[in-house]
């Protein structure tokens, strides 16, 4: 029987530390789509996403088991920019060219339901989807790296601004234009934009 | 024409980061303003999207990170 499932990550961390386990299989699991993306979006690939999201976690096994985890900020703004600061480094020695992986999405939904949705609109959302984490590719890196520590990263805008080195303004007008470029992108490219696919 | 300062709000105000007075503020706001209203729902639009393209790893990668914790518990 599982009991932690309304904990905060914060009393997830400290059952953790104490030596329960399952306590941070609870935090794996709810953070896990989140620090991968993070990852894949810069690495492009998803074995090489896979490897450093393991390295992620591992870093941040050890930090919190030798009792050095500061719990000051969010875990998952800390763990997306360990994973973060590990994709970058990961670049940098591959020393790649930014490449556009074409995906099968075989696996992009595995853990999505979307019983109640007819083939077609399955494969349109999935289609859509990848599209668009190809298009986020192509903005500006100011705009890309706001769009990931926001959305994917969690952080607030005001810790975006404290790491990236600019005011908050700058901050919150970079995601604006990421999200504008986005919608352009995706209607340029004639991708579906169909509200009534994604209602809940 | 929308004011920077009031797309900017917008923009915390679908990450719920605006401040309750400035939201209550916003909030009247988009039920008068037909542009900021529009502007609002294909900001949300966009984010259901964002959360849709998220990927996941496989659960082997998972399995990993865990057995990899619990074999640290067994040592110590």
């Amino acid at each position: 029987m599982n009991t932690n499932t309304q904990l905060s990550d914060s009393a997830l961390i400290s059952l953790y530390i104490a030596g329960k386990e399952s306590a941070f299989e609870q935090l794996v699991n709810r953070h896990k789509n989140k620090v991968y993306t993070t990852i894949y979006l810069i690495v492009k690939d998803s074995y090489t996403a896979e490897d450093l999201l393991q390295d992620a976690f591992i870093k941040a096994i050890h930090t919190m088991k030798s009792g050095r985890y500061n719990e000051e900020g969010k875990f998952s703004s800390w763990i997306c920019r360990i994973a973060h600061n590990l994709a970058i480094d990961h670049f940098r020695k591959e020393k790649r060219s930014p490449m556009i992986t074409l995906e099968d999405g075989s696996n992009v939904f595995n853990n999505m339901s979307f019983s109640e949705d007819s083939a077609e609109s399955l494969q349109i959302k999935e289609d859509t989807h990848a599209r668009l984490r190809e298009l986020i590719q192509t903005l500006p890196q100011t705009q890309r790296e706001v769009l990931m520590m926001r959305h994917y990263a969690e952080m607030s805008f005001q810790e975006i601004a404290d790491a990236t080195g600019v005011s908050i303004n700058t901050a919150l007008g970079r995601m604006r234009y990421a999200l504008i470029n986005l919608r352009k992108k995706m209607l340029n490219n004639n991708i579906a934009y169909d509200k009534n696919l994604y209602s809940e | 024409m929308i004011k920077t300062s009031t797309q900017n709000e917008l923009i915390q105000y679908v990450y719920n980061e605006l401040a309750d007075d400035a939201c209550e503020q916003l909030e009247l706001a988009l039920t008068q303003d037909l542009e900021l209203a529009e502007s609002c729902s294909d900001l949300l639009m966009m984010q259901q999207l964002l959360d849709g393209a998220a990927k996941a790893p496989h659960q082997r990668a998972i399995d990993n990170i865990l057995n990899y914790s619990k074999s640290l518990s067994l040592q110590s």
